[in-house]
């Protein structure tokens, strides 16, 4: 396996609308791991990771499987607690799950004897903080409005295609405000038509509520045509091979100008692929190594 | 896929539907299936009986087993021992359910008190229920009281085991979702655990009423207490009474067939996200 030393691109502050490019999300050397009892090994998920998001920044994560691209967003979920490093949300060390804070699921995690409404209710009735009945409507018809779920208020999710329930999870995201959107494979389940579709309306909601959006994703050609910068990580432990700037021009699902078929686009690609591609046969060759379990 | 917006904002739902045109009596259908189904049953049983193939003390007449069924109640043999049997069981199951269901759920969300108490449910859920006969007649005599436990053994501790398998396996990526929304520990059971475990509950239920109604059988086929429609069985079998055995078992099979009928609406009711699933 290629050792390559977590480093850090400098990129310009990024100018999103109105949003001002201060850092947001931060990650200090961050080490991460799962403990095998039983067979008294730790697994090492991440290693060294250090990295910023600025705010109103779209940052897309690619990497081969199992090279903790989950564990690093779920840390900053607050799922997971770092073996060492820090990670910090401005400013202050991340302890847990908070409402600054909202995730999107691969497979939606949708309560299925929740109607569609009710389950983006979800996101603002557990917290502290009453939000009166009416406005509570109100957020939930937005949200559903900006998902494009108005008319399936009352349907259940078994009701409802893989796109669409996806968008419900979009919509409990959404429906609380969060500062920073968490999204994990969100359209890894969903088919390539619908994927595309919802990538559009993706790129379309982030510039109407301008959250800042941690995407973890397998799609090289998703993570171009969404991120503003692409973190590539490495394989097990994860470390960041590489930062790369996204310097394409928004709104890139628009019909007049095709993003996909610029020159730039088809440079990023290569340049993502022939990275990923010498991870991904870095797997295969080290795969007598990959457990790399360290006795406690 | 883009934004979809129902043409008719009267209709709740934005999904299309179409009337189509169903016979009238297609509900019937199925019941009318049933009955005739039934009726061909009872007819051959009859014709069987009728040409003596079968020794007739083994296999009587349909219609002297109705007769049975009819006399049976005009004349107070029958009812007695059914409200007895009834009763006995609806009580047994109703303390198998207060007892089974908390102390599943408990096993399901808490580690120690799982080992602590697993080796006991495991060994009583599995332990054949017959064998607890003689002790509990040792114990509590040929009361009533003794057929009331042996309804309850046997039918808390399916009960238990399905609610505590509900529990443990709750989908993890739901937790994650109500961490992620900020459930506290109460709400995380109130609003993910418990609605999750529901259609478990259920199912435990319905093994519950399942090896109830044998406790209830054995404990008054051999509990030796003299009421129940197991005494009624036994009693029948002794006097070489078949139209009356069979009477019994068609009353018993009715009995069960009910319950557990009634537990499957339940069930659909409970959890109909779940029906699409099956079906």
């Amino acid at each position: 396996m290629v050792h390559v030393g977590s480093h850090q691109t400098d990129h310009p502050a990024k100018e999103r609308a109105s949003t001002v490019g201060s850092t947001l999300i931060e990650a200090v050397e961050v080490s991460a791991g799962y403990d095998n009892r039983r067979e008294r090994t730790r697994l090492i998920a991440l290693r060294d990771i250090s990295l910023t998001v600025t705010q109103g920044e779209f940052l897309a994560i690619v990497g081969p499987s199992g090279c903790g691209k989950t564990t690093l967003i779920n840390m900053i979920a607050g799922f997971v607690k770092p073996l060492s490093g820090v990670v910090r949300v401005r400013g202050a060390e991340v302890n847990g799950p908070g409402a600054d804070r909202a995730m999107v699921f691969q497979d939606y995690a949708l309560l299925p004897w929740r109607t569609v409404e009710r389950n983006v209710e979800f996101a603002i009735e557990n917290r502290r903080g009453y939000v009166p009945k009416a406005e509570r409507r109100r957020r939930i018809a937005d949200a559903l409005g900006l998902v494009g779920l108005v008319g399936f208020e009352k349907s259940y999710p078994h009701e409802l295609s893989g796109g669409m329930r996806q968008r419900v999870g979009i919509a409990r995201a959404l429906v609380g405000e969060p500062e920073i959107l968490l999204m994990d494979e969100p359209f890894g389940a969903v088919d390539a038509m619908t994927r595309e579709a919802m990538q559009a309306e993706l790129e379309k909601i982030i510039a109407e509520t301008r959250q800042t959006v941690v995407f973890i994703t397998h799609s090289i050609d998703e993570a171009i045509t969404l991120g503003d910068r692409i973190v590539v990580v490495s394989n097990r432990p994860g470390t960041i091979r590489e930062i790369i700037d996204v310097d394409l021009p928004r709104p890139r699902f628009d019909e007049r100008n095709d993003v996909k078929r610029s020159a730039r686009f088809g440079e990023i690609r290569s340049h993502l692929w022939a990275l990923l591609s010498d991870e991904a046969l870095g797997a295969k060759s080290g795969s007598v190594t990959q457990q790399e379990g360290e006795t406690r | 896929m883009t934004h979809v917006v129902p043409a008719d904002q009267s209709t709740q739902r934005a999904a299309q539907t179409e009337t189509i045109t169903v016979s009238r009596y297609a509900p019937f259908r199925s019941t009318a299936i049933t009955i005739v189904n039934l009726a061909v049953f009872f007819l051959i049983w009859e014709l069987i009986a009728r040409a003596e193939l079968i020794n007739a003390l083994f296999f009587p007449k349909a219609s002297a087993m109705f007769a049975a069924i009819y006399n049976g109640f005009a004349d107070g043999t029958i009812w007695p021992e059914l409200s007895h049997s009834v009763s006995n069981f609806m009580i047994g199951l109703v303390i198998s359910i207060v007892i089974g269901i908390p102390v599943g759920l408990l096993m399901g969300a808490s580690r120690i008190a799982d080992l602590i108490l697993s080796p006991y449910v495991w060994a009583m859920a599995s332990l054949p229920r017959v064998a607890l006969i003689p002790l509990l007649i040792l114990i509590m005599g040929f009361d009533n009281s003794m057929q009331l436990t042996i309804i309850v053994l046997s039918a808390v501790f399916p009960i238990m085991v399905n609610c505590m398998a509900g529990v443990k396996t709750v989908d993890p990526s739901l937790l994650r979702a109500g961490r992620v929304f900020g459930t506290s520990r109460l709400q995380t059971y109130s609003k993910i655990i418990l609605p999750f475990t529901l259609p478990f509950v259920i199912a435990g239920v319905n093994q519950g009423i399942a090896r109830g109604l044998v406790g209830m059988l054995i404990g008054e086929l051999l509990g030796g207490g003299g009421n129940g429609l197991g005494f009624l069985l036994d009693r029948a079998g002794d006097q070489f009474d078949a139209p009356m055995l069979y009477a019994v078992l068609i009353l018993l099979a009715i009995m069960s067939v009910g319950l557990i009928q009634s537990m499957r609406w339940l069930e659909q009711r409970a959890a109909p996200w779940r029906d699409t699933a099956r079906t």
